[in-house]
């Protein structure tokens, strides 16, 4: 995918590492206290492999990259401002360490958890 | 202290806090952060610099006041509730979102109270941090989350000294105001940046407004921080005159020894207002707005001090009254839309041109043109609240097509954008505007009309270039005949009259000619008079454009 062609030979950049560095700047956000798996085939694959970047995605369609990430929110949080702030934060890492513009990032609400009844 | 004051003073602290001492807390809080936003936007770091730390609390802030600010007497619990329910519903940005856990805890441990004692408002702090605390799976510490954990930490010790919850508070502003300090030691990002983390530094602003108010000391003057110069803002500055200030003072000064800042802004603060400190490279500018009568006062007092280097005085009085007339005579009536009708939006260099598009039946106009594009969201914003569903585009330059295009895309209205690529073809599709006609027909016929138009463009060379057959040399005046370089000379009256001919204007009947903000009106007039000798049978009219870059745009019709 992420392609890069040097005097030395070609960088390929694969999306499951793309999908790890998107996978820490979501966790790191505030208000998002978990990923989710896309559907329950990768929830039962995950539950085997522990692969750090589930529910995470990466879609090179070769010209744009879209980043798509499922996650859960705290109750009680002002759910647009998180999906905002999640959103920027992995635009930003991704970015930061590709070199190369992402297309979309898109972020998907799976849940909301209740840990603080009121 | 004026014993009116120490008397309230001693009063307030002796009363329990109910509802309505915490609202004039939270107000407090929102106050004094309001008062230093700049200061906490100029700490912003990450992820992008953008920023708007400052303001995305203040809006936190000030939505939690709006919750409250009719409520009347309420116990605290309920107050607190309520400020917990407007910072959940106006959380912006990721301080924001936190700032407002951090109300929802505090809010929750208060349930049902009527009072906040001691050891109850040390729980609600307890609370706040571990409900902030919940919301990441990864706390990252040296933020705003570390700070209310230092502040509900401090709190906690300072019980065992006393459960006066005043002097616990200020032992909390103090913990917070170390932890604040603390933060580039503990996230490497602010360290190299060298800055505090800008959430936190806006939650201890909270307390400390907080703070201040109980002390009764003013909230409206930023706090005695130092700005690099370059970030100093003076143009906005003039906003806040208040009657009684007239006179803008700004020093520029190198002070003999170390500049003792609390002393520094308390001197000022029995001169004047606005005052703003910044520094660079060793040497610092105070600017301030003072009375007529202290007018002298501010350099006579830092003169004490080191080496003034320049000093600058302004009558803001009359230059108020300047800034009135000015946007008198600017402001554009534009046309307003009823439901059904068609909307005309359209881009605009320059003032004088916006004036003509309005008095032709624009409703709204964005700001920009070659140099300056505009935004899909601008765009987007000049007709999203306009109460029609029928648009139509006049982006008025090739590059912000695009923009407009998009704009059309991410609306529900009918959008129909005409490829206008200069002024001249905009000013033409607007003569086949009829607001209640079909908006197709009309968008079709104001396609049609760009056609019979020759728009001219006289502007300098920005760099040397050989583009059509015609080769140009830095700093030359080049002429643009509907978007095709024609001619480049010496003078813009020569690029005017050559233009002119080769868009073979003897055969058509009227020309106007916009002068932009490098030309003088003398200097256009000047021109307008020699292409009015040259075409005695065309009817010719000179207008005010303001466009930048553009010495002229010339539409031949």
């Amino acid at each position: 995918m992420g392609e890069e062609t040097t005097t030395l030979g070609t960088i390929h950049i694969s999306p499951s590492a793309l999908a790890t560095i998107a996978y820490h700047a979501t966790m790191t956000s505030y208000g998002v206290v978990g990923l989710a798996p896309r559907n329950l085939a990768e929830g039962l694959a995950m539950s085997i492999t522990h692969e750090p970047a589930r529910g995470v995605s990466v879609n090179y369609n070769g010209e744009e990259i879209d980043i798509d990430v499922h996650i859960i929110i705290e109750y009680g949080t002002r759910i647009t401002s998180v999906a905002d702030s999640v959103a920027n934060a992995v635009r930003y890492q991704v970015e930061k360490a590709l070199g190369m513009p992402i297309h979309h990032v898109n972020v998907h609400i799976q849940g909301l958890r209740i840990s603080n009844p009121d | 202290m004026n014993p009116d004051v120490q008397a309230r003073l001693e009063r307030l602290k002796s009363t329990p806090i109910d509802g309505q001492v915490l609202k004039k807390l939270v107000e407090a809080g929102l106050t004094w952060l309001r008062a230093n936003q700049q200061i906490v936007n100029l700490l912003n770091v990450f992820p992008v610099p953008d920023g708007d730390t400052g303001t995305n609390m203040v809006l936190t802030m000030q939505s939690a006041y709006n919750e409250i600010v009719s409520l009347g007497h309420h116990g605290v619990g309920q107050m607190a509730a309520a400020v917990s329910q407007g910072a959940l519903m106006g959380a912006r940005g990721n301080s924001g979102v936190i700032l407002s856990q951090l109300w929802r805890g505090f809010a929750h441990a208060l349930h049902n109270q009527d009072v906040l004692d001691g050891p109850s408002l040390v729980r609600a702090f307890a609370e706040g941090r571990d409900t902030a605390y919940k919301g990441v799976v990864r706390p990252v510490e040296g933020t705003i989350l570390t700070v209310a954990k230092d502040s509900a930490t401090a709190a906690a010790e300072a019980l065992s000294k006393t459960d006066n919850p005043f002097e616990i508070l200020a032992r909390v502003v103090m913990a917070a105001d170390a932890s604040v300090e603390r933060t580039p030691d503990l996230l490497p990002v602010l360290k190299q940046a060298g800055v505090v983390d800008s959430g936190g530094k806006g939650l201890f602003f909270i307390l400390e407004g907080m703070l201040r108010y109980i002390n009764g000391e003013p909230l409206d003057t930023p706090t005695s921080t130092v700005q690099p110069i370059s970030a100093m803002n003076m143009e906005n500055a003039m906003e806040d005159i208040e009657p009684g200030q007239d006179f803008e003072v700004v020093v520029d000064f190198i002070p003999a020894q170390e500049l003792d800042l609390q002393k520094f802004y308390a001197e000022l603060e029995t001169m004047g207002t606005s005052i703003q400190v910044g520094e660079g490279e060793g040497m610092y500018r105070m600017h301030i707005h003072v009375p007529t009568e202290n007018r002298n006062k501010p350099a006579d007092y830092i003169m004490g001090l080191g080496t003034i280097t320049k000093v600058g005085m302004e009558n803001l009085v009359a230059q108020m009254d300047e800034i009135d007339k000015k946007s008198a005579g600017s402001r554009i009536e534009l046309t307003s839309i009823e439901p059904g009708q068609i909307a005309v939006v359209s881009v605009s260099p320059g003032q004088g041109i916006s004036r003509v598009f309005a008095s032709l039946g624009v409703a709204a106009i964005v700001e920009g043109g070659q140099t300056m594009n505009p935004s899909t969201k601008d765009i987007l914003d000049a007709f999203e609240n306009l109460p029609t569903d029928k648009v139509i585009i006049l982006p008025n330059n090739k590059n912000i097509y695009l923009a407009a295009q998009q704009a059309k895309e991410v609306t529900v209205k009918h959008v129909y954008i005409i490829p206008t690529h200069n002024i001249p073809q905009g000013l033409a599709a607007m003569m086949h505007l009829n607001p209640d006609g079909a908006v197709e027909a009309v968008a079709a016929r104001m396609n049609k009309s760009i056609e019979d138009v020759i728009a001219i463009e006289i502007t300098t060379a920005t760099r040397t270039v050989e583009i059509d057959g015609v080769s140009v040399e830095q700093g030359q005046v080049i002429a643009l005949v509907n978007g095709k370089l024609a001619v480049s000379t010496a003078s813009v009256e020569e690029s005017c009259l050559v233009a002119l001919e080769k868009a073979g204007t003897t055969d058509r009947e009227l020309i106007t000619l916009f002068y932009g903000e490098d030309l003088s009106s003398a200097e256009a007039n000047r021109i307008v008079d020699v292409v009015r000798a040259a075409y005695p049978a065309q009817e010719i009219e000179l207008q005010d454009g303001g466009q930048p870059h553009y010495q002229f745009i010339i539409s031949v019709e």
